[in-house]
This record gives C-alpha cells, structure tokens and sequence, in this order.
C-alpha cells in the first residue's frame, strides 16, 4: 500500500507547467503541495465528473500535459469516461485514479466493489492501452516519470492506505478558479 | 414546417463553433451525422450527458467553444453535471436540446411522453432559459441562445421539438 501524501508529494517535485486537476480527497492536500494558476481543485463542481473536465482541457490545449488526480469513487460515478477517454484519445492526458477503496471526505464509507472492482482491467477493457497498477513503493518509483512522459491516454491506479481527508473547501469560488486557469492557459498560447 | 440539419448547421457555425459534444438520439440523427462529416467541427461522442458538460466546460477553459447537443431525456440524467460544471462555473454554455415526446403534448394526445412533460419544468426549476424551435423560420433561436449565455455567464438552451431532416 501506497501513502497518498507522500506520492502526491513526489509528483509534485517532479512537476513542471502540466495541468494539475485534483478533486475531493486530493484537493486540499495538493494544494499545500502547489497553489499555481496551472492547479485547478474541481470542487463544488460535479460529481465524478473531474476525468472529462480534464479531458476537455487536454483536447483543447494538445499542448500541454493534463494530469487528473481522480478518486475510486469519484471514477465509479462516471464509468464511460474511460470508454470516452478510448475512444477520443489524448497523447497529453493523464489519469492517477487514487484508489483507497473509501468516499474518504465523506466518511470513510467503502465505495461500491471496493476490494473486487480492477481499474486496470476495466480501463484495458474500455480500451486504454497504457494502465499501470502501483501498489508498492518500488513500482511508484519506477512508474512516476512515465506520469511525466510518452503518449496517452495513459492510467495510473495507486493503490492507497486510507486517509482522514475532510470535504475539501476553498475561499475562492470554482467559477474564479475557472477564470484564473483559463487566464493561464490563453495568455500563453 | 420542419428543422432542416443544413440550416441549423449553418447556423451554429455562424457561432464560431469548434465542437459538439453530445449524444445522437432518431432525432438529431441527420444533423449529428452531418456535423461528424464537417472537417472544420469536431464531435466529441460522450458515453452519457452528464460528461458532455464536464467535456464542454474543459474545452472552454482550454479556449474552444462547444455545443452540447444531447436529447432531453439525457439532460434529465445530466443535472448535476450541468449544475457543477456549466452553471457553478459560469461558463456560457449553450445546449441543443432534441424534445422526445413533444408531439405527445397536445391536448389531444392521451398517452404522453413523461420526458416531454417533465423537460420544460425541469428547465425552469434549474433556471435554464430556453425557446422552442419548431421549425426553420424560428432558427434565430440558436443565435438568441448563444447571445444570452453570453451575456448571462451560463448555459441557455434551444429545445428543437421536431425531428432534423
């Protein structure tokens, strides 16, 4: 089992100008991470729905990396993303499915299929080719600069202890932190 | 009195449209197969309604400018996509709507559709302008939609209550 802080930490040294999209467990801890205008916190938006945003993203600027920290639950609630992921493929998306088997803000409850559920084989499935399943120390290292680098749509499911994460909150409004990551990304285009 | 797929293409490209992201439905088979035929439009087919706000909303904030074209029944599916993305976003995002079940509205018509009876309720509970657009002399709807979600920062829709030929 993989530590959450301490792989969102090694991410983040490792990052350079990628979109960061994060969502419910990963939001509060990646911003005392990185807090830049390339980090977007999709919260208080919709439900699951964090891996198409960044999708979209990664369609309209080719250009850049997109990497989405998405949670186990919050994939199972939008399960044909991966198909759509497919089937409108992406050289520039990323998608680290942090799996601890828990709606971790919510409570802790175990999400549905937690312990039989396999990302990697649904994704393979859907018809994703690059899927890594990391469940130990060594394997995230050997895989973490491959979040970094070659072609997507590529998939990573960590494969994480469970953590004590509250419902993320954020002083700025999603529609300003949707201003300023547009701002970004059209005034360096 | 119909809806013409050429005409309504025509006019959503008058918008600058860079994508469609959505569904095709009997409806909008026509029109979807012509805007996948289109070199200068991208379709982007998504699995169920709710990714087509998240998908359009990324593209806005990557800079392009999409169209969700789903049916009504998918918009039903779709509402806390739709709440958490285009409207908490503030993004202008305007939504073709096809109206399964609107012949079924007539008075006449004892068995009715529950979309159709449900749609323009909904609508207006999520505060979602919206016309009706009936047939080709109303297609100045689509440009009404765009300029009011423009103007307002949020999704308005054009519901197309025919099938596209």
């Amino acid at each position: 089992m993989l530590n959450k802080y301490t792989c969102l930490a090694k991410l983040a040294a490792r990052r350079k100008n990628e979109i960061i999209i994060t969502c419910m467990g990963t939001a509060k801890p990646w911003e005392k991470l990185s807090d830049t205008a390339l980090d977007f916190a999709s919260v208080d938006s919709a439900m699951g729905h964090a891996a198409d945003l960044g999708l979209g993203i990664a369609i309209a600027q080719p250009h850049r990396r997109v990497i989405v920290l998405n949670g186990d639950g919050s994939m199972l609630m939008s399960l044909g993303t991966l198909v759509t992921i497919a089937q409108r493929p992406c050289q520039n998306y990323v998608m680290v499915i942090i799996e601890n088997g828990t709606y971790e803000v919510t409570g802790n409850q175990v999400v549905p299929g937690s312990g039989i559920v396999e990302f990697e084989t649904m994704a393979r499935g859907a018809g994703i080719e690059q899927v890594y399943t990391v469940k130990d120390e060594a394997e995230f290292e050997e895989r973490l600069p491959l979040i970094f680098q070659g072609k997507g749509p590529s998939i990573f499911i960590w494969k994480v202890e469970r953590g004590e994460e509250p419902v993320p909150t954020f002083r700025e409004s999603l529609a300003d932190r949707v201003r300023r990551l547009r701002h970004a990304l059209l005034s360096s285009c | 009195m119909k809806l013409t797929a050429s005409k309504i293409h025509k006019a959503l490209k008058e918008q600058g449209i860079t994508h469609v992201v959505g569904l095709p439905d009997n409806l909008s088979r026509v029109f979807f197969q012509g805007l996948v035929e289109d070199p200068e439009i991208e379709v982007i087919m998504v699995c169920r309604e709710g990714e087509a706000f998240a998908i359009a909303a990324g593209l806005y904030i990557g800079g392009k400018q999409a169209v969700v074209l789903i049916q009504n029944t998918g918009l039903l599916e779709a509402g806390d996509a739709l709440r958490g993305t285009a409207w908490n976003m503030r993004i202008p995002q305007a939504i073709l709507l096809c109206y399964r079940g609107f012949k079924s509205l007539d008075p006449e018509v004892e068995r009715k559709d529950s979309v159709a009876v449900f749609t323009e309720p909904t609508m207006k509970a999520w505060g979602i302008p919206f016309e009706v657009m009936r047939d080709d002399s109303e297609l100045a709807m689509i440009n009404r939609a765009f300029e009011r979600a423009q103007s307002s920062s949020k999704p308005a829709a054009v519901i197309m209550a025919d099938t596209i030929v």
